[in-house]
């Protein structure tokens, strides 16, 4: 038991210890973006990140001759990694102005930028003054969202934030909420692609202004001089030019499939095959991952928590108060946002996912082993120590036997939780199942059938499981 | 006072006290005890003991006092208190049989995991035990199918298979169907006939006057009288002694 423990131990130590090292003859960088921005950046049918950026990205790196890795993510935490030196530049629609300018160094702007607002189709919001007492919906982080967050006082309005631009679309779609205000040429394709949004400001955009790729400020010189010096070729020799118009020039069909492929959740299936399958295999990976290292470590605290020592019990106690405290998406942007900045190692996405939920779930596990311990009646470790055993051979061989027989549904419980809680890590860029669905409905615009598929998905993962563990615990009585 | 020389003081405890809170559980307590000598202590519910019975294996510990067992000092700090158990037989009232082994591995654990026995041994040892207890039969079954008498002689099994000097009762009957404490009440006489330093709490009074060298009466954390059984229970001089056999002789 404790052999297999210490294994956990060195597992979970060189978990940590994993880092992303690349090393080529070209220069490599890390660019991350927000996938659900089309036409700047979103992914088609197959699965692939398209978009004016990222085309525009590709020939820029072919031109000047580096390579790169694409991160797609929310804007937010896509903003953040480059801020803090975990991702050497963002393209993702990010608007020049001069805030940004004190921690981000711009390249030459690639599109000319403004915001617009935007009511539901057939609404009768005829002017701002109009949203007096109703609910906009904005996203987080956005210039666009800036600019109507100034206009709030003076029209009364309230805001509601969300972290995608599809969600925030269907809210206004639906009716939740009155109004949003969004980037012009976004909001424009958008509507050209069916979204039921009517744009109020077409010819008077708001704070106008322009994209620019970006890096930390003072960091990452080169990258910026290669991203300037190939622009400006592929804008005179007409590249860019044309990667434009094949977006905006595009029908619906080109990038997100036919109408046939949209309009039945059949449809919807097949034409992503690809795409929920891998989804689903990286939630199955994180589950699996996650529920074998969690009850490890968990295990591991549960013991501790019942240590003869007090000291070593304080430890466990410690540990599983603060993460059961932590929500999970804050201690996964801790770890993969905060903490790269402080100690400069960077971690892949998946370690932060994983080591994320080990510290998280482990938790749990370890407050539901510790007290299974517990509850163990008190005269059988009399009994145990009477006949001369010392305290921790009490424990291996007639406490935690017991403990660990009581504690079986707690533990199929949380592998249940463990997978549900890994959805949340698509907030870090996991393309998992429900990332997955997000970058779908950003393209196709069809919320509720994908949200049902990928509910179902779910529901049938969670069933073989229950069945699984059921199994298993028949097998062990 | 010459013949005590000659026998081995077994258990030697000297002006222990052992409090809750404010509650004096234990006042001064001092006892010898010889070996192969059966010593029956009696005494109304919450006088002291289970308390003064579980300090002599510290599961329960002394504010203060000596407690002094096969010569090992276990009020110190220093003495291993491990070893000193293995000599150290103890039965519950409650039994405390290992739910999570089967007779015969509740018998054989304590050997095996202490490295007293290899498993070949501990296992032909288990199974003389089961015929001294008289349940050979039941060797293989769960704890949970077994019966109280039954489980009570497992647990005493258990405690003879590390072959102690000293074995602790805690009213091992008192949990029993009335049909059932004939049978464990003949495999302790029996064990006492061998010469076993035999420490037990009890209410059965005729089992008491039966086997016990001496009678020691606890009330209010003091040990109020003790002697001869013949003396205690036929010519009792404390006058608490002489209340409490006249509750429980008319019970
Ligand atoms: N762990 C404990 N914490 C607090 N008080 C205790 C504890 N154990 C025993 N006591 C108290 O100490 C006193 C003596 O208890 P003890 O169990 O030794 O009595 P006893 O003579 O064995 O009684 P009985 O015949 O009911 O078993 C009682 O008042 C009891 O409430
Ligand atoms: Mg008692």
């Amino acid at each position: 038991m404790f052999k297999k423990c210490l294994l956990g131990l060195a597992t979970l130590v060189s978990f940590f210890a994993f880092v992303s090292t690349v090393n080529a003859a070209e220069p490599h960088y890390t660019i991350t973006t927000d996938a659900t921005y089309a036409p700047f950046t979103f992914q088609d049918k197959n699965s692939n990140y398209v978009g004016i950026e990222q085309d525009t990205m590709k020939a820029i790196a072919k031109r000047e001759n580096f390579t790169y890795t694409m991160r797609p993510m929310s804007y937010n935490s896509a903003a953040q990694l480059v801020s803090n030196g975990q991702a050497d530049g963002i393209i993702a629609g990010m608007s020049i102005t001069p805030e940004r300018k004190e921690v981000y160094d711009f390249s030459t702007p690639y599109y000319k930028t403004g915001v617009a607002w935007i009511v539901r189709k057939n609404s009768k919001i005829k002017s701002l003054n109009d949203l007096k007492g109703q609910t906009v919906a904005l996203k987080t982080g956005t210039a666009a969202s800036e600019y109507g967050k100034s206009l709030q006082a003076e029209y009364g309005f309230k805001v509601k934030y969300f972290n995608d631009t599809d969600t925030m679309y269907n809210d206004v779609v639906v009716g939740n909420s009155a109004a949003t205000f969004e980037d012009m040429p976004v909001i424009q394709y958008a509507i050209k692609n069916g979204m039921a949004l009517k744009v109020m400001n077409v010819n008077k955009p708001g704070n106008a202004g322009s994209y620019g790729f970006a890096v930390e400020k003072g960091k990452n010189k080169i990258l910026l001089a290669s991203f300037n010096h190939g622009f400006a070729a592929i804008k005179k020799d007409g590249t860019y030019d044309k990667i434009v118009a094949k977006y905006l020039g595009a029908s619906q069909a080109t990038f997100s499939g036919t109408k046939k492929d949209n309009s039945s959740i059949w449809g919807i299936m097949t034409s992503n095959r690809a795409a929920l399958l891998k989804g689903l295999w990286q939630t199955l990976e994180l589950t699996v991952i996650a529920i074998i290292l969690a009850s490890v470590w968990g295990v591991l605290l549960g013991v501790l928590g019942v240590s003869e020592y007090r000291w070593v019990r304080a430890i466990s106690t410690t540990i599983i108060y603060i993460f059961r405290g932590l929500p999970l998406m804050v201690l996964a942007f801790f770890i993969y946002i905060g903490l790269p900045g402080v100690t400069g190692v960077k971690i892949p996405a998946f370690t932060a996912g994983i080591i994320t939920l080990i510290l998280n779930e482990g938790a749990y596990t370890g407050a539901f082993v510790r007290g299974g311990f517990e509850a163990v009646n008190r005269g059988q470790m009399e009994a145990a120590r009477s006949l001369g055993l010392p305290y921790g051979s009490a424990m291996r061989r007639v406490i935690m036997p017991q403990g660990l027989r009581i504690m079986v549904p707690s533990f199929i419980n949380q592998f249940i939780i463990t997978l549900k809680d890994t959805s949340i890590l698509s907030a870090i860029g996991l393309l998992e199942l429900t990332q997955t669905g997000t970058l779908i409905v950003a393209r196709n615009s069809q919320g509720f059938r994908v949200w049902a598929i990928i509910a179902v998905i779910y529901l049938i993962v969670i069933t073989l499981l229950t069945w699984l563990s059921n199994w298993v615990e028949k097998k062990l009585k | 006072m010459m013949s005590e020389i000659q026998k081995k003081v077994k258990v030697h405890v000297e002006k222990v006290n052992k409090s809750y809170g404010e509650n004096h559980v234990l006042r001064d307590i001092s006892l010898d005890i010889a070996e192969n000598e059966v010593v029956v202590m009696i005494g109304p519910s919450g006088s002291g003991k289970s308390t003064f019975l579980r300090m002599l294996n510290q599961l329960e510990t002394p504010d203060n006092g000596t407690i002094v067992v096969d010569g090992f000092d276990i009020s110190e700090k220093a003495t291993d208190i491990n070893k000193v158990r293995e000599n150290i037989g103890m039965v519950f009232q409650n039994f405390n049989l290992f739910n999570n082994y089967t007779v015969l591995e509740n018998i054989m654990l304590a050997p095996v995991e202490l490295g007293k026995l290899d498993k070949v041994a501990a296992e032909k040892k288990a199974r003389e035990l089961l015929k001294t207890v008289d349940l050979v039969d039941k060797a293989d079954v769960s704890v949970n199918s077994l019966s109280g008498g039954q489980k009570q002689r497992i647990a005493i099994a258990r405690a003879l298979a590390m072959e102690p000097d000293v074995m602790l009762f805690d009213e091992p009957t008192s949990a029993l169907d009335p049909e059932m404490v004939g049978d464990v009440l003949e495999v302790m006489k029996n064990l006492a006939e061998s010469g076993m330093t035999m420490i037990i709490v009890t209410h059965e009074m005729g089992f008491a006057k039966q086997v016990a060298d001496r009678v020691v009466f606890f009330e209010a954390g003091k040990i109020q009288e003790s002697g001869v059984p013949e003396q205690v229970f036929n010519a009792p001089k404390n006058e608490r002694l002489q209340e409490f056999l006249s509750k429980v002789m008319h019970a």
